[in-house]
């Protein structure tokens, strides 16, 4: 299967949630498993609220944008903001490092979109905003069934 | 959502729906408040009914650890689903996790401090 599909939202918080909804819903028709589909969403979850509250600072205009393409059983993502950037993108990756340690931010986000994904790349500029790029293969639920 | 309730200086935070980011500032003071208030010794938290969780989870428990901190309060993180505890053993949580009932873990948190 072949798809493809592009959404922008404003840095709010509540549009996260949006975020995940679309990208599951998205994702449904390759039949991947519970566990595939609630990590695949932690992934959408860190980037998004990455973009919102660290690249705009929840400045409720500036735009968030997911582009997703499914080429078989995978989806390669990114995530874009055109906000803050980041000053050091190898430092931001190392768990539990934060810029926002007062926000109860653990550092831990990019942590877990490593885990949680095959591949991730992370592109930036201070001053001119944040690419992060993911691939994720799923294994449909029928094949696994049957393969058994 | 998150409810709230103390049994015997134990406060069981029971969440549901999914703790994002907004949710967690919903919640946040709230459960600070009462740890403050109610003279607790203990906090589980029981995931059995929570459907997602992303690292504004983490930040929530480890802040609310740190207000507990002085009480030498303990944390149980009760029922995560399986994605929830892989994102807590990468936080180095996963020593906190407990499978069963809220009742059996309450026994835990008592009988740990009592033999102190
Ligand atoms: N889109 C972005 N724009 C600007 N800075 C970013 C962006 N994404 C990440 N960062 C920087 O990288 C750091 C680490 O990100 P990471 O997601 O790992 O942790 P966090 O967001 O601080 O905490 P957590 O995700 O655990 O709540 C952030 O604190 C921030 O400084
Ligand atoms: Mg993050």
């Amino acid at each position: 299967m072949r798809n493809e599909m592009t959404l922008s939202f404003v840095a709010i918080e509540e549009n996260e949630a949006l975020a995940r909804m679309a990208m599951t819903c998205f994702i449904t028709p390759l039949d991947p498993t519970l566990e595939e589909i609630s990590e695949f969403k932690t992934i959408v979850s860190e980037a998004v609220t990455n973009a919102i509250i660290h690249g705009y600072n929840c400045d409720g205009k500036s735009l968030v944008t997911i582009h997703a393409v499914i080429d078989d059983n995978k989806i390669i993502m990114t995530v874009e903001d055109q906000g803050e950037g980041i000053f050091d993108v190898e430092q931001a990756m190392e768990p539990m490092f934060t810029t926002k340690p007062l926000l109860e931010r653990s550092g831990m986000g990019f942590t877990i979109m490593e885990s949680f994904s095959d591949s991730l790349s992370v592109e930036s500029m201070l001053g001119s905003g944040t690419v992060v790029r993911f691939e994720k293969t799923f294994s449909p639920v029928t094949e696994v069934s049957r393969m058994r | 959502m998150a409810e709230i309730n103390q049994i015997d200086g134990i406060m069981v935070v029971t969440l549901s729906g999914e703790l994002d980011n907004l949710e967690a500032n919903k919640i946040r003071s709230t459960i600070s408040s009462s740890i403050f208030t109610g003279k607790i010794r203990g906090i589980v938290w029981d995931l059995s009914r929570l459907g997602f969780m992303d690292s504004a989870g983490i930040g929530l428990i480890l802040g609310r650890m740190r207000d507990l901190a002085p009480y030498n309060g303990e944390t149980i993180i009760l029922n995560p689903s399986a994605t929830m505890e892989k994102i807590f053993s990468f936080s180095g949580l996963g020593p906190n996790i407990r499978r069963g009932s809220v009742d059996s873990v309450i026994g835990e948190i008592g009988g740990v401090l009592y033999e102190k």
